[in-house]
């Protein structure tokens, strides 16, 4: 573990933290009602997210993780979740590890130990992305709006999980439940992909929860 | 007079609801259901536009996009102008305002009447070339002009109020077209449980089952229609889109949906809701019934207001209760016509006569119009129209088809309609968008879809079935066969009981012969919309332009946005004539999308305003914005450019912002540098491979500056890698070089050198890094971080871990302004509350935010290099002066080294990065301004190189740029004279890149 620098990136104390869509003030929005919204929008904001990649073929390796994590290591397009957190598969040799607000670290120091001298990588990318969760009878147009990629039911069931093609750019989608989507947002793009998602949800009306 | 035409009954329009709308600014009345077409029809509007070319008075031909002349200018508004809309595709609304687009300065009064009758003999085919094309620097006059007499709509000057966007559709079964062959397809298709798309272009799903005579078990076959779009609408994954036209066909099953959502409400799209939408669809298989358009005999005069495709008579009376006329005389060359002159009688009008050009037609349809007692002439066409501005005889002679003659003068019939049906074209157009050829059927007289590598099926007219039940059965059989293919399991259906008549086969007969020789006859029009007729067609044949494609761009024969609709098959038929030749022969011209014309609104959907591409922004964007930073676009990125203060321009803004650097302290967000994670037993190794110097000693704590080239050996991206333990790297590179060198490294780990253990993780989004640089910085730093900032605790080009504003930091001890720096790396949730912190602390020190623009100038100073700006990828490490960055040693060879030690790479004569220092010290160089050694020489001068970065510098007091020069290292304290646009010169030192405190002193403080 000395061979690599690890360590706490996030503040202990009280230091004000910048989520990307910070600056869209969507706790005031969340105020506001709108009748018959179809689309919800809320930013879980500030997880700790982690990008673990290892030798999937490796039973030892695939049994730490499981072991540290309580969650099974997910095959193509996959998505696992415990509670707030949930691991997706992202390549053949690359997962996303979502857990909750200042977990990573300490989640990190135990995935390294119990998966010992494998040449492994966990990097911490928590303040480069977020996650934007949609709900409603109107996001699968929305999302139609906005990516090629089939998400009818038949091909996007609950639980999986695809990097796409969004609008003009590129990020995350991920099927939670029935009428629940998440987008894994990159923190440079958030601001366009908002501003997008405001626009697509316009017609069926648009709601923000906090 | 209103709806002079409008029958007491019948049709699908609802005469409860009168709507008002305004042609050509004159007010009118019709009712809901009524297209544009129908209700200009129902108030007895003859004359909607002027011929393209001959400025022609034309009226309404057909009812559905087939129709050639009736273009219209929709919009009441300058913003909401919609140019080239199709009455007959235009529902009407309330306060709907329409213009002819044709008939310069109005239809009535035409000034191009009188010049087209009499110039029209000076217009002949190919006018545009013969007469247009010289003298070429008329042209943009003559086109001015062409252009507004031409029938072409205007587009309007203001911007578009209305929102239109895209949608990705995937389905089993894409179904287009919703006449009975669609509707039985989707049928077919919903029940094996596919997910299915009906579209089509109509108001309302039906097809020719919403005016046609014959009855599906028994009832009216509307009635059918209902019943089984309410089966679709109640099929789960059945999507039905009704006013969308599948305009496009393109390569693996992708196709083109343009849906017009609310045209039909108005001109404008209500508060919120989208006007046009572009459906974009993948579809497993594509059902194909886009049914077959009627072909209009080509007979003398067949352009006056009243001459009307059969099929629309029936249409209009049926379906939109209009007869628009009193005396019908029908010409035919086959059965299905006949249903016209019945619907007419049942109208309550007169038929005067059917002329048929068969010997001894016998079919049911015939012997039923014979039993009601209207005249049949046999082996006898309409060979001329009589009238101005509205058909009032037709003539209809004896004639002799083989020999291509009349054999009886004729008879003046009285009328004022004049219906021709010369067969059915198949609306071949989707099958044929890619390349497939279509065939011709000599049994049916067309053209059907030929075989194609689409994974698609055709069905009902297309296909050339063209009676109601093997229609239907068709259609079934398409949509149960498209489902099977798809991978679902095929059901059996009923298809309705239709009590089908016999018909016998049409005749051959496309132009009418007339008395007197094509070239002579009055005008026999092909294509309505471009003016061309059999007599051009005729000399286009003879001039020597045999191939269709050439008649076609000769005559214009099928061009613009009619695309052949009504006029290809009779443009064929008569090109095949004159040269002698069967018309499979002469061929087909290809078919492109769009099959219809399409708003340029809804080709850009949201991809528009502040959607039109995405911008990227810094976790400190919002300070600089407060702050009052203008920004550069790098890339996607906006970054801050420049903070002016009040009355400041660039010049002032960034010599003050140089000065705070050089003498006390700036801070520069630099958080858009490419930041990759680096972790592996052989990472190391890994860049040894990538960079061309060597990493093999590179300490943990320690950074060092890299190079990166292609195998070519040309410089393609720099960055500084510092090493953060024994497996952990991370490397940094150029702002716009980030994607794509994440990806050249993924791409040599998993195609060369997979053996090597190492991952990569691009961070550039997770760290937020500010830089401070200065004399003043270390004393900055210090009141806010824990970090031992000693200069030898802390040296130049290393990194420490620790706290700075409370918040965990990685800081690295690296310059690119040559002064003493600081890069303050934190996760970039906390980057605010660092940055303000930094901002009140570094009040006393002077701490003023600098842009990408002085960094430009700072770096320059240093002669430190921008990839992209001091290099263009033909430039090698040497060619900068770099070859202390190059190892040649490394054990296993690196990218580039081949590359770099060709020939042509190791001249001495390349050119070079060196430092030009302008004679006169105000002087600043044109950045791309080319060199000469010498200016005493004719031009073309030998140029010797070009200056790649010019600034003007405030802190050593005159302009100063970096340039490539043949041999410049070489060079030094030579002359090079930078050539100017306006001829002058400029003169320059060839001195080293290095302006500024060239023994590095100052970094190292």
């Amino acid at each position: 573990m000395s061979n690599v620098n690890v360590y706490s990136q996030r503040p202990a104390g009280t230091a004000r933290a910048e989520s990307p869509l910070f600056h869209a003030e969507l706790e005031k929005l969340a105020g506001r009602s709108v009748s018959g919204a179809g689309v919800t929008l809320r930013e879980k904001k500030l997880r700790g997210h982690l990008i673990l990649r290892g030798d999937a073929s490796d039973r030892g390796f695939t049994r730490a993780v499981e072991s540290v994590l309580g969650l099974e290591l997910p095959v193509a397009l996959g998505l696992t979740a415990k509670g707030e957190t949930s691991l997706q598969w992202l390549g053949p040799d690359e997962w996303l590890l979502v857990v909750p607000q200042g977990e990573e670290y300490a989640t990190e120091l135990n995935l390294r130990e119990a998966i010992g001298d494998r040449h492994i990588s966990i990097v911490n990318v928590s303040g480069g992305q977020t996650l934007y969760e949609l709900t409603g009878p109107n996001v699968r147009n929305v999302l139609m709006k906005s990516t090629s990629y089939d998400v009818h039911p038949s091909n996007f069931p609950v639980g999986k999980a695809v990097g796409t093609v969004f609008a003009k750019s590129q990020l995350i989608i991920r099927h939670t439940g029935e009428d629940t989507w998440e987008l894994v947002v990159r923190r440079s793009f958030a601001d366009y992909i908002w501003l997008w998602l405001q626009d697509a949800s316009a017609e069926y009306g648009l709601a923000i929860a906090a | 007079m209103s709806q002079v035409n409008r029958l007491t009954r019948g049709g699908r329009i609802d005469r409860s609801q009168p709507l008002t709308f305004t042609f050509n600014g004159q007010n009118y009345q019709g009712f809901a259901g009524d297209t544009l077409a129908s209700a200009l029809l129902a108030n007895g509007v003859d004359v909607i536009g002027r011929s393209f070319k001959y400025s022609r008075p034309r009226g309404i031909v057909a009812a559905g996009s087939e129709e050639p002349n009736a273009i219209m200018q929709i919009g009441s508004t300058e913003a909401t102008q919609i140019p080239n809309v199709r009455a007959t595709q235009q529902p009407l609304y309330a306060g709907l305002v329409a213009a002819s687009t044709n008939g310069w300065p109005s239809v009535n009064n035409d000034l191009m009447g009188i010049l087209g009758k009499v110039g029209g003999k000076m217009m002949p085919p190919g006018f545009y070339y013969k007469t247009f094309m010289y003298p070429q620097n008329l042209w943009l006059t003559y086109e001015k002009y062409i252009r507004k007499a031409a029938g072409l709509g205007r587009v309007p000057t203001e911007i578009d109020p209305d929102s239109y966007d895209h949608m990705n559709q995937h389905c089993d079964v894409l179904v287009v077209g919703a006449g009975p062959a669609g509707l039985a397809a989707a049928l077919a298709a919903a029940r094996s449980g596919a997910r299915v798309i009906l579209a089509d272009e109509q108001e309302e799903f039906g097809g020719s089952l919403l005016d046609t005579r014959e009855l599906l078990d028994g009832q009216p076959a509307a009635e059918w229609v209902v019943k089984a779009v309410a089966e679709l609408e109640a099929t789960p994954d059945v999507t039905l889109l009704s006013r969308a036209t599948v305009n496009g066909y393109h390569d693996h099953n992708f196709l083109t949906i343009h849906q017009r959502l609310t045209d039909h409400i108005g001109e404008k799209a209500p508060m919120g809701q989208v006007r046009h939408r572009v459906h974009r669809v993948r579809a497993t298989r594509v059902v194909l019934a886009t049914g077959a358009h009627e072909r209009p005999l080509v007979y003398a005069n067949n352009d006056i207001p009243g001459n009307l495709v059969a099929g629309a008579v029936s249409t209009y009376v049926r379906r939109y209760g209009v007869a628009p006329g009193q005396k019908l005389v029908l010409s035919t060359n086959n059965d299905y016509a006949y249903r016209v002159a019945l619907d007419w009688l049942e109208a309550g009008r007169t038929v005067v006569a059917i002329a048929d050009a068969r010997q001894n037609p016998r079919g049911a349809w015939v012997e039923e119009a014979r039993a009601k007692g209207i005249r049949v002439l046999t082996s006898a066409a309409v060979t001329e129209a009589r009238g101005s501005t509205r058909v009032t005889g037709a003539r209809v002679a004896a004639i002799d088809i083989k020999g291509f003659r009349t054999t009886s003068p004729g008879e003046w019939l009285s009328c004022d309609v004049i219906a021709t049906s010369g067969g059915y074209s198949p609306v071949v157009h989707l099958a044929s968008h890619l390349g497939g050829r279509p065939l011709w059927r000599e049994d049916i007289q067309a053209f059907v879809p030929g075989p194609a590598p689409q994974k698609r099926v055709c069905a009902g007219a297309v296909n050339g079935v063209f009676a109601l039940g093997d229609v239907l059965a068709d259609g079934f059989e398409a949509g149960a066969k498209a489902a099977a293919e798809a991978g679902l399991k095929a059901v059996s259906g009923e298809v309705p009981r239709v009590d089908q008549r016999f018909e016998e086969p049409s005749l051959a007969f496309f132009q009418v012969p007339h008395e007197k020789s094509t070239a002579r006859a009055p005008k026999q029009f092909v294509d309505l919309q471009n003016d061309v007729t059999a007599a051009g067609i005729e000399l286009a044949c003879r001039e020597g332009f045999e191939s269709i494609e050439h008649v076609k761009r000769y005559t214009a024969l099928g061009f613009g946005t009619d695309q052949g609709k009504l006029g290809n098959i009779n443009g064929l038929a008569i090109a095949a004539r004159v040269q002698n030749k069967a018309i499979p022969e002469v061929g087909t011209t290809m078919f492109r999308p769009n099959y219809t014309p399409v708003t340029f609104g809804a080709v850009a959907g949201r991809h528009c305003g502040h959607l039109m591409e995405p911008v990227r922004f810094t976790a400190l964007h919002g300070w600089h914005v407060k702050s009052g930073a203008l920004f550069e676009d790098v890339g996607q990125w906006k970054r801050p450019w420049y903070f002016p203060k009040a009355g400041e321009d660039l010049h002032a803004a960034v010599a003050r912002e140089c000065k705070a650097v050089r003498e006390k302290v700036g801070i520069l967000d630099a958080s858009t540098l490419g930041k990759i994670d680096i972790q592996g037993p052989d990472a190391r190794e890994f860049l040894n491979r990538v960079y061309t110097n060597a990493w093999t000693k590179l300490e943990v704590g320690k950074a060092r500056y890299g190079l990166m080239c292609k195998e070519d050996g040309m410089v393609m991206d720099d960055g500084v890698t510092a090493c953060l333990a024994d497996n952990h790297f991370l490397m940094t590179t150029t702002t716009g070089g980030a994607a794509r060198i994440l990806e050249w490294l993924e791409l040599y780990h998993q195609t060369e050198w997979p053996e090597l253990k190492v991952y990569f993780t691009s961070v550039t989004d997770h760290w937020a890094t500010m830089t401070l640089s200065g004399p003043e910085s270390r004393n900055l730093l210090a009141e806010l971080t824990d970090i031992n900032l000693d200069k030898d605790a802390f040296p130049f080009m290393s990194w420490k871990e620790g706290t700075v504003g409370g918040v965990p930091a990685r800081v690295f001890r690296i310059s690119f302004t040559g002064e003493l720096s600081y890069e303050i790396n934190v996760q970039a949730d906390y980057a605010m509350g660092v940055w303000e912190q930094l901002m009140e602390a570094g009040k006393k020190y002077g701490l003023t935010p600098y842009g990408t623009e002085t960094m430009h100038v700072l770096r320059a100073e240093k002669g430190f290099i921008i990839v992209g700006q001091d290099t263009d990828g033909s430039v090698t490490p040497q060619d900068l002066g770099m070859n202390w960055a190059v190892s040649m040693s490394k054990p296993f060879s690196f990218i580039g080294k081949r590359g770099m030690n060709r020939q042509d790479c190791l001249k001495a004569d390349r050119k070079q990065l060196v430092g030009l220092k302008p004679v006169n010290p105000k002087a600043v160089l044109p950045e791309g301004a080319q060199l000469v050694f010498n200016t005493q020489q004719p031009i073309p001068m030998t140029m010797v190189g070009h200056v790649t970065s010019s600034y003007y510098s405030a802190s050593m007091g005159f302009g100063f740029a970096l340039a490539v020069v043949k041999g410049g290292l070489g060079k030094m304290g030579q002359k090079v004279y930078a050539a100017l646009r306006d001829g002058t010169f400029v003169e320059a030192e060839i001195v080293s890149s290095v302006f500024y405190d060239p023994k590095g002193e100052r970094q190292h403080v």
